[in-house]
């Protein structure tokens, strides 16, 4: 006959349910009299629960962090790990339907040191939707990957993790290049109605969400709009066979909005494009902020272009991320795991491939931007970080006298990710300047 | 910026969308002479008379129904019950008249007024004066419910109800009217209905709360960040029309939901939001969505057991970590 372990006279006669906090042992380990069994949290503070006599815990009925009756039996003490019989064990008194009743959990021996395989209930793997999304964009079997979670459901970070140790014949059959879609660029809005209009123009393979460092400052102040160029984000997929075309795509959606006197503010690609924006619309672009402006020389890393676009698996794509910056610690596990997200479609990587062949064939910008940069008329900085790996910072060097250059130590290719506070100076002193 | 209570912030928007639109006029249980139980329209009957003042008898049901009438006939009535309990009173004037009217006379009638109650628990007024029957305003198409937790929400989103051509209800709660927070200068200052506000940002799991639920979030942040766990809380400020921008854009960063309202759990607001997001969010989900609402009893008198039923800091923590696991 083992002995129930509820939380007694600790627990308090005015409560009515407590929390697990944590459990100190695990089903099949022997404890002593006196022993910590587990830390519950009451209404006053957290208490330890000890053992009343020596034994063998034979069960545990509730799980880390699950709230309970304050009189439910929360583990048996045995006198071996078979011994599950206690007084009034018989009948369950689990209130069925009240979601205070605790949930009869059995947690496995050990369970910290091994972590279990996914359960699997009746052939069906349980993991999580956003964990079932990324298996299947990134070609992962769910059969063979671990779930981490005490829940016994496989988790992103579990498909993340296996995908990293996912054999290398298993690649995915290659993707064709998506027909050509129709119909404007993206533009998402947000900020004030009335504030002056900041135009925002993302880099190769990012999206107009990676502008978040910085939007969300400016939304409280200005009009914003962030772009998505073809290819990236919420906009249509379609080749944009050469930069210039790629330009009069830009300044359609520019113009569709008809904006006086925005601040254009571009990165990398996007920077390029910011610069022969304002270069053909020059009385419509009242400052410039250029970060790691592509189209100032030839070279770029080209290895980067192909490997960022291709990358099916966070893994692959998280080596990828830390070339784009300097401080590596930036790209932590739900950076990957966002970054990834984005990028789970398979046609959206094709059609990036595709557009990076063209912009950046033989690791070469197909364009220059040099003239026109010279050219600038409105009040314009340059940011660009002096570890960039993707793109020379030297290129800033070129610009006249009357620009602006703000070139950061121990910063990499993307400033507003790496220094957003020193960025989002940057802009607003010179948006204010205007 | 001018440091204010939550009541006062109330009190300067009433006053100033009184001062700028005359068909405004206030009426409800002692909020002339006596200035509101909470104080929220103290000194507004020695400004503006009681014409505009008005107390009146205890039925809230004549009140509400008095409020629609008012509204259509071309007035902007702002209407105070005292306690967000008796909101049941009020129901067939919001359910069968204020929510349908506009349809049923094709769009020739608006109907702009704007009931204030309070509700919620926590300082041990039992089973009929502490509840928070969110929900319950919230099922019905056509009213508008807003929750702000802070007094600068307050002030801007009660000016935007008043000028609102639909019903707004403006739910507040009784332990957020001592609370400060500097309120921006201006009469112009709005905050818009159906824009939530992301504030503390994070990156691990998502809280979504309104009202005073919002300090237990931010509360249960503190809790999490001690465990190295980045929570985002987002203050939905408007429970009716739904940010669902804002919902979905903090999902898809973080892949989990813990909801907290401070109501009832079945058939409540946190089970709404809760199977909002699943239909929305479900891709993006890393966890079942988490609810943290009240039990489904009646509140206690008593004040420790009423303490040990309310959602609160350590709940919401729990939730959010067994999301995380």
């Amino acid at each position: 006959m083992a002995t129930p372990i509820t939380a007694g006279a600790v627990a308090g006669e005015y409560m009515e349910t407590l929390v697990i906090v944590e459990w100190r042992v695990g089903v099949g380990d022997t404890v002593a009299e006196g022993d910590v069994l587990l830390t519950i949290e009451t209404a006053k503070a957290a208490v330890d629960i000890e053992a009343p006599c020596a034994g063998v815990v034979s069960a545990i009925f509730a799980e880390a962090d699950s709230e309970v009756p304050a009189a439910a039996v929360l583990c048996l003490i045995g006198t071996d790990s078979s011994d599950v019989d206690y007084d009034g064990g018989e009948t369950p008194t689990v209130e069925s339907g009240l979601s205070s009743a605790p949930a009869t959990v059995a947690v496995a021996a050990g369970g910290a040191a091994e972590a279990p395989r996914a359960a699997v209930t009746s052939g069906r793997v349980l993991a999580s939707p956003a964990a079932r999304r990324a298996a299947s964009s990134a070609g992962i079997d769910l059969r063979a990957v671990r779930a981490s979670s005490p829940s016994g459901r496989i988790k992103l970070r579990d498909v993340a993790e296996a995908s990293q140790r996912a054999p290398l014949f298993a690649v995915q059959a290659p993707v064709d290049l998506p027909a050509d879609e129709h119909g404007p660029l993206k533009v998402h809005r947000s900020g004030t109605a009335s504030g002056t209009p900041v135009f925002l123009i993302h880099g190769f393979a990012s999206d107009s969400l990676s502008w978040y460092p910085l939007d969300r400052h400016l939304a409280k102040n200005h009009a914003v709009y962030r772009l998505d160029l073809p290819n990236h984000g919420a906009s249509p997929k379609r080749q944009v066979g050469s930069f210039a075309n790629l330009v009069r795509e830009v300044r359609e959606a520019f113009d569709a909005l008809d904006l006086d006197g925005a601040h254009v503010i571009g990165h990398s690609l996007g920077g390029a494009l910011a610069l022969a924006l304002a270069d053909t619309r020059p009385r419509k672009v009242a400052s410039l902020a250029l970060f790691a402006p592509g189209g100032l020389g030839p070279r770029v890393n080209g290895d980067f272009i192909g490997g960022i676009a291709r990358a099916s698996r966070p893994g692959s794509l998280e080596a990828w991320l830390k070339v784009m910056v300097h401080d590596q610690k930036l790209i932590d596990p739900a950076f990957v795991n966002a970054a990834f997200a984005a990028r789970a479609d398979a046609e959206l990587r094709a059609a990036q491939s595709h557009m990076g062949e063209t912009l950046f064939a033989d690791g070469t910008q197909s364009f220059d931007l040099a003239a026109a940069l010279q050219r600038l008329e409105c009040p314009t900085r340059i940011v660009w970080g002096r570890r960039d790996r993707v793109l020379d910072w030297r290129g800033a060097l070129q610009a006249p006298g009357q620009v602006g250059l703000h070139l950061l130590p121990d910063v990499g290719h993307v400033p507003q990710l790496e220094a957003p506070d020193l960025s989002l100076g940057i802009v607003t002193a010179l948006i204010k300047s205007v | 910026m001018t440091l204010m209570r939550y009541a006062e912030a109330l009190n300067a928007a009433l006053r100033e969308e009184m001062q700028r639109d005359a068909s405004v006029f206030l009426f409800g249980e002692d909020i002339g002479r006596y200035g509101g139980v909470f104080k929220v329209s103290k000194d507004l009957r020695d400004e503006f008379g009681d014409a505009r003042v008005r107390d009146t008898p205890i039925s809230e049901q004549a009140l509400t129904a008095m409020a629609v009438t008012a509204a259509m006939s071309g007035t902007r009535p702002v209407l105070e019950i005292m306690y967000a309990d008796f909101l049941p009173l009020s129901l067939d004037a919001l359910v069968n008249q204020a929510s349908v009217f506009t349809y049923l006379w094709e769009g020739q009638v608006d109907i702009p007024f704007v009931l204030r109650t309070q509700g919620g628990g926590g300082v041990g007024t039992g089973a009929q004066h502490a509840k928070s029957l969110d929900a319950m305003v919230c099922h019905i198409p056509g009213i508008k419910v807003v929750a702000p937790a802070t007094p600068a929400d307050a002030k801007g989103l009660l000016k935007s109800a008043i000028r609102d051509r639909q019903p707004v209800v403006f739910l507040e709660h009784k332990l957020l009217y001592n609370t400060r927070g500097e309120v921006p200068d201006g009469d112009e200052v709005l905050v818009p209905i159906g824009k939530a506000k992301t504030v503390v940002e994070g990156k691990h799991v998502s809280i979504f709360a309104s009202s005073k639920m919002v300090i237990e979030a931010e509360n249960a942040a503190r809790l999490l960040a001690k465990d190295g766990i980045e929570a985002e809380v987002i203050d939905l400020r408007t429970l009716r029309p739904l940010d669902l921008d804002a919902i979905r854009q903090s999902i898809a960063k973080t892949n989990h939901a813990v909801v907290v309202n401070e109501g009832w759990t079945f058939c409540g607001y946190a089970s709404e939001l809760s199977a909002t997001i699943m239909e929305h969010c479900f891709d993006d989900l890393d966890a079942p969505v988490a609810r943290v609402a009240m039990p489904d009893m009646a509140i206690p008198y008593s004040e420790p057991l009423e303490m040990a039923v309310l959602p609160n800091a350590v709940k919401i923590a729990a939730a959010a970590k067994k999301a995380l696991a």
